[in-house]
């Protein structure tokens, strides 16, 4: 009898293992400002969803490839990070200063970048997610010009692992507000730099093709509304997602060929789509997108 | 008793090693050691982990919004040579097939996509005739 206790006790032992001790759930669940159900849907169907939102750095390659100038004005100043003082707010910011920081990189503006890189850690830790940083060599590499690659790199890599850990944690609402505050903030910025450069077509196009990505957000927002903060931002988002419902994306399908250059199969893509945006959808996203930033940022 | 406890020991030195059978693939491991893989010109945005589970999952699929006007890259790496039978095939928004690696009687390691049509698409990983069912892959992007 003592050996079956035994080997049920070892059982149930292991059985533990892979989750967290009391403590550290403790100080898990006491840093969500408030307690968040747990969707219906699957974790690894919020995670497919979560990972299929680009980039931020697309859009701030475009606008430097662009030709428009680097403007610091448009992005959230480093120093507000002691006015966001719940997690919704911290994760929010911390998405948004990860697209600026995003944006300092692209143009390899290294004073500015470090200021980011400061208020992202300070938002880190207040997440708990700190560790995902070394920041003495992320400080190191932005010193210098020549490693802005790397510091792009490892900048990138450390919010993929942060949205991974998030979601292992079951605390994908931190991730989906990450990815959002992000999203906003890349918007933002394009529609700031097309108000200047009103005949470029291309940055006309890219914001009408958010509406593929708010889309994609709000199902993931809606998953979460038995959190008041995340319904509050998901209302202010379907008006942002009115206008974009005006905006017409039309996809003509032609199959593909391919042809082998160099060793690696490039793919002719002989389909093609068309966005059907106006200036007053591009004016009212704008106006929107500047209200529900501002709201989140200030 | 005796047949109950051995029962017992038996299903939990199951339970422990079932778990270290998956464990050797790392897949984490290969999809970090492909982001120098990638092209010049082409920013990282995306690793992706590739454990077929050693053999028991067919497919591992991955989505992405890729934007008209940008081209992108994948390439997959493995432990052994080349792709060790690993296949990426692109699916657009309406799961009509892109295109896969798996062309011209050969698997190619990496693809590029300059995409002209702005849309979610799938990226599906499969195993043809490979022996680790395991490694990861890379996405990057350049305007």
């Amino acid at each position: 009898m003592r050996n079956l206790c035994f080997c049920l006790v070892v059982l149930s032992l292991y059985a533990c293992g892979p989750n967290k001790n009391a403590a550290e759930q403790a100080i898990l669940d006491s840093v969500d400002s408030i307690a968040v159900e747990t969707p219906e849907i699957s974790e690894d169907v919020i995670a497919d969803i979560i990972q299929q939102i680009p980039s931020p750095l697309e859009i701030s390659v475009l606008l430097k490839e662009s030709g428009s100038a680097y403007d610091n004005s448009i992005l959230n100043p480093d120093d507000m990070v002691s006015n966001y003082n719940n997690n919704y707010s911290k994760a929010l910011n911390m998405g948004i200063y990860g697209t600026d920081l995003g944006y300092t990189n692209i143009y390899k503006e290294n004073q500015d970048a470090l200021g980011y890189i400061g208020s992202i850690r300070d938002l880190a830790d207040g997440l708990n997610i700190g560790q995902f940083f070394d920041f003495s060599t992320i400080r190191k590499l932005a010193t210098n010009s020549n490693n802005l690659d790397s510091l792009l790199l490892i900048t990138t890599k450390n919010f993929n692992k942060i949205n991974a850990y998030l979601q292992d944690q079951k605390r994908s609402n931190l991730s989906i507000l990450l990815l959002t505050g992000g999203w906003l903030e890349a918007l933002h910025i394009t529609c700031q730099v097309y108000q200047k450069n009103p005949d470029n077509v291309v940055l006309k196009e890219k914001i009408g093709e958010q509406k593929i990505i708010l889309e994609q957000i709000q199902l993931l927002l809606s998953l979460y509304e038995s959190d008041p903060n995340i319904k509050g931002l998901s209302a202010k988002l379907k008006d942002l997602q009115q206008v974009f419902d005006q905006i017409e994306i039309t996809t003509t399908y032609a199959e593909s060929t391919f042809q082998e250059v160099d060793g690696v199969l490039m793919i002719v893509d002989n389909s093609t789509s068309s966005i059907n945006i106006t200036d007053k959808n591009v004016a009212d996203i704008t106006s929107i997108t500047a209200a529900i930033r501002n709201n989140i940022i200030n | 008793m005796k047949k109950i406890i051995f029962a017992i020991s038996f299903l939990s030195l199951l339970t422990l090693v079932a778990p270290s059978t998956f464990a050797q693939c790392d897949a984490d491991e290969f999809a970090e050691a492909c982001i120098p893989n990638l092209k010049d010109g082409f920013n990282f945005v995306k690793s992706y982990s590739i454990d077929g589970e050693g053999g028991s999952k067919t497919k591992v699929e991955y989505s992405y919004v890729f934007a008209k006007g940008t081209q992108y890259f994948i390439s997959i790496c493995s432990g052994a040579e080349e792709t060790d039978g690993i296949v990426v095939s692109l699916y657009d928004s309406t799961r009509k097939l892109v295109s896969t690696s798996d062309a011209n009687g050969k698997l190619y390691s990496a693809i590029g996509y300059p995409c002209n049509a702005t849309g979610i698409y799938y990226i599906q990983f499969t195993f043809k005739g490979s022996t680790n069912h395991c490694g990861g892959a890379v996405l990057g992007f350049k305007r």
